[in-house]
């Protein structure tokens, strides 16, 4: 998981890692950079009872959103944010073509952590940005709303400048949550998700 | 690609190595130096513009936006491709979440290893530093922008994109980060750092007195105490070795029209250049200001003004929206689905900049809405005056009253016998003095309060009443004075940030990452910024005035 620490003189564990990527290479069409960056996970979230409003500003319960029928996949972004989020949300608009091109059931979910600047009105420009279509909602609210919700899906750092790079996805309610933290491509979120099999 | 990099990784180890031998860093001394030297001798200023349309807009020489690509997939083009949007105007990286994006200006990327300059990576963590590399040259920037190479030979994190430049371009990329931030700002002595307040003529001498004391008292405090760095030792950044730069304050008192202020404000600074502006006040305009901290690059940090510009310039940060914030809280409280809507609300208003933004801000807000505005400007001070403003105005109607404290003592008297149904006022304007409150008046009295209430409040603000009591300076006007203190203590601790990288923009971008970080020692519910925003408080409240005389919140924290 330290792929970003430097540490570029490597130790006999680190050779057997990458004799076993170069396998790995020669059978599949996975890059090296690829399946070291993120951490996967599972966890069990109690959803708290808070409110929170769409970007077209529909108000609803979190929890009403959340347990639509559709199975789910969650990050947490905000608008002003140029190096991590757009990268996240550019993650996310190829996964939402993966996923409507193979003919799925889907929804995700993008909560602001910064919603007193992140209005509905300005997740709508964000939304359309990223070509978001009906299978994807950005979701603000107050800023309790927020941070209860962070703090329910271990997101919370402290502020939103620490954010992490996270994504989350489970199938139906009562299921665990897969937890991917770091550097997911759409790709692996893609495979990742088919592995809940949600829509089997 | 991906497939030699752990080779690549491994011969980097062994240029790791070799750097240890004082000889091969000597040589690589000689040769970055002469690298340096020719890379700023040839640089044209076209070259230069160039590198900085790449660099900071995203457009290419042919006037094609800039594209790039991350883990082979996903493009970024334009403005969302451009340098800065990671390693930020000032060239000296950012951090979001827990990934660095490093410092790219030359001092950085050029430097030999002796000479290297430090910076803070992680100001949550002091010990994180830049860390040393090999200096670049133009061939190791061009791997590391076009395949993501760092100059050690490590493949550098996929948020890095890489970019299919071309030689030309890579070049005026390297001429771009070779000037900039390349000389302290404007400001920056040897041994000291000049700052400037600034008030305005219409500022009560009484308030202006206070908050100059108290950034007098906070600059003696904190220059006493330099010697730990940055004027404490509680924390690991305290210990990070820098110039002792002592720290002045110009006050710079404008006088006349505020068309004239332009041309006083060029003449102060002209005299005595400042690296930033720190609060200021004023009781009309901010707007000459604002464009003079655009025209000259100059941080204008956090002002107590309640009228500032609509869309502030780059360089001018602010605390809240003021009145205007006011009026669009107050709109979405009274369309608010849960209650039932006033069928009109009066307006009344002093035919000034204040007056004039604060109810345009009113009738846009709640223009689509049921409530019909109707406004009503105030002329004079004489209670007849009052007469003719309130024409028409009954005890079932609503009225919002732009008006400060003395204004609304009139308005009281005048009042007493039908007051409206219901009365609000502008906790800014207001400004803490309920004085005019009567016993007719309160059932009906609302203050729009950008401020936080009860415990909390009184949490926050404790700081700032010892620090006053232990200078032995006056308490007047709890919300003004926690700006000003704010103020002081947020720029210590952004510069103490900053290390010796006293950069104009480089304050800019930390106070909009940072600001959040600090402790709220303001009155302010919560404050923070970010990459573009320059209102740090977002709301507001409704609150009444209790039987104990102080404010009850009567409504949610607003943010419209
Ligand atoms: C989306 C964010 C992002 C953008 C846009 C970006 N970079 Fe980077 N850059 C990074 C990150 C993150 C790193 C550090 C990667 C690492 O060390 O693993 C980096 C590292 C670098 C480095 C190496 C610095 C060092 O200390 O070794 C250079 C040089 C660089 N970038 C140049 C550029 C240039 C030039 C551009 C524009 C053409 C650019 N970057 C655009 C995120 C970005």
């Amino acid at each position: 998981m330290n792929t970003f620490k430097q540490n570029f003189c490597m130790s006999s564990k680190s050779w057997l890692l990458i004799v076993v990527t170069i396998l790995g290479l020669a059978f599949s069409n996975w890059s090296w950079a690829e399946s070291a960056q993120f951490e996967r996970s599972e966890d069990n979230y109690k959803i708290p009872d808070v409110n929170v409003v769409r970007q077209d500003g529909y108000k609803s319960a979190f929890v009403k959103e959340l347990d639509d029928g559709r199975p789910v996949l969650l990050n947490f972004v905000f608008v002003s944010c140029s190096a991590i989020c757009p990268m996240l949300s550019h993650v996310f608009s190829k996964v939402q073509e993966k996923l409507t091109k193979e003919g799925q059931k889907f929804h995700l979910m993008t909560i602001s952590i910064d919603p007193e600047n992140d209005t509905p009105a300005s997740l709508t420009e964000y939304a359309k940005k990223f070509a978001a279509g009906e299978n994807w909602s950005f979701y603000t609210g107050t800023r309790e709303a927020s941070l209860t919700l962070q703090k329910a899906f271990k997101a919370y750092r402290g502020d939103k400048m620490n954010h992490a790079s996270l994504i989350l996805m489970r199938s139906i309610p009562g299921k665990s949550w897969v937890r991917l933290e770091g550097f997911v491509s759409p790709d692996e979120v893609v495979r990742e998700f088919n592995a809940l099999g949600a829509n089997k | 690609m991906f497939m030699q990099s752990p080779i690549q990784q491994m011969l980097g180890c062994q240029i790791l190595g070799l750097l240890k031998s004082r000889f091969f860093f000597s040589l690589l001394f000689i040769f970055s130096i002469t690298v340096v030297q020719a890379d700023s001798l040839s640089a044209s200023p076209e070259e230069i513009e160039l590198g900085r349309r790449i660099y900071l807009e995203g457009v290419l020489a042919s006037g094609e936006p800039l594209k790039a690509v991350r883990q082979n997939t996903v493009q970024l083009e334009g403005a969302s491709a451009a340098c800065e949007a990671c390693h930020r105007r000032s060239g000296m990286g950012s951090l979001e979440g827990n990934i660095p994006v490093p410092p790219i200006s030359g001092r950085f990327l050029y430097a030999p290893i002796e000479d290297r300059v430090l910076a803070l990576v992680d100001t949550r963590q002091a010990k994180d530093l830049t860390r040393a590399h090999v200096p670049y040259d133009e061939k190791s920037l061009a791997k590391a922008i076009r395949d993501g190479m760092h100059v050690s030979g490590r493949e550098m994190s996929i948020l890095m994109p890489h970019y299919a430049l071309t030689d030309k371009e890579i070049k005026a990329v390297s001429a771009y980060l070779s000037q900039l931030s390349v000389s302290l700002s404007p400001g920056v002595g040897d041994d000291s750092v000049h700052f400037s307040t600034i008030i305005t003529p219409d500022v009560d001498p009484k308030k202006s007195a206070v908050m100059i004391d108290m950034l007098r008292h906070a600059f003696e405090q904190r220059n006493s105490s330099q010697q730990t760095y940055s004027g404490r030792m509680r924390m690991p950044l305290d210990l990070i070795p820098r110039k002792l730069r002592n720290w002045d304050l110009s006050v710079w008192e404008l006088k006349g029209a505020p068309d004239t202020w332009g041309v006083q404000l060029a003449e102060f600074n002209k005299k005595d250049p400042v690296f930033a502006v720190v609060s200021g006040i004023s009781a009309s305009t901010w707007n000459p200001i604002d464009q003079f901290c655009q025209q000259e690059k100059l941080p204008c940090l956090l002002p107590n003004v309640i009228s500032p510009p609509e869309n502030p310039s780059y360089y001018s940060l602010y605390f809240s929206r003021g009145v205007v914030l006011e009026a669009e809280v107050l709109a979405g409280y009274l369309t608010d689905k849960e209650k039932k809507a006033p069928h009109r609300v009066v307006q009344i208003y002093r035919d000034n900049e204040v007056g004039m933004n604060a109810s345009r801000a009113f009738t846009k807000a709640l223009a689509g809405s049921e409530v019909i505005v109707e406004n009503h400007v105030l002329l004079g001070t004489k209670q007849d005056d009052l007469k003719v403003a309130m024409k028409g105005v009954s005890s079932k109607d609503s009225v919002m009253l732009w008006l400060n404290s003395s204004d609304l003592a009139v308005f009281n008297k005048f009042m007493a016998k039908q007051v409206p149904q219901n009365v609000f006022v502008s906790g800014y304007l207001t400004s803490e003095n309920y004085s005019f409150n009567s016993k007719a008046l309160n059932p009906h009295l609302r203050v729009v309060y950008p401020y936080e209430l009860g415990d909390k409040r009184k949490k926050n603000v404790t700081a700032m009443k010892e620090w006053l009591k232990s200078w032995r300076l006056p308490l007047v006007d709890e919300p003004f004075q926690t700006e000003v203190f704010f103020d002081a203590l947020f720029l210590t601790d952004l510069t103490s940030q900053m290390l010796d990288n006293l950069y104009r923009d480089y304050l800019i971008e930390r106070a909009e990452d940072m600001l959040s970080l600090g402790s709220n020692v303001s009155a302010y519910p919560h404050l923070s910024l970010s990459r573009g925003q320059r209102f740090a408080s977002k709301g507001a409240y409704i609150a009444r005035i209790g039987d104990d005389g102080k404010l009850v919140a009567d409504s949610a924290y607003i943010v419209p």
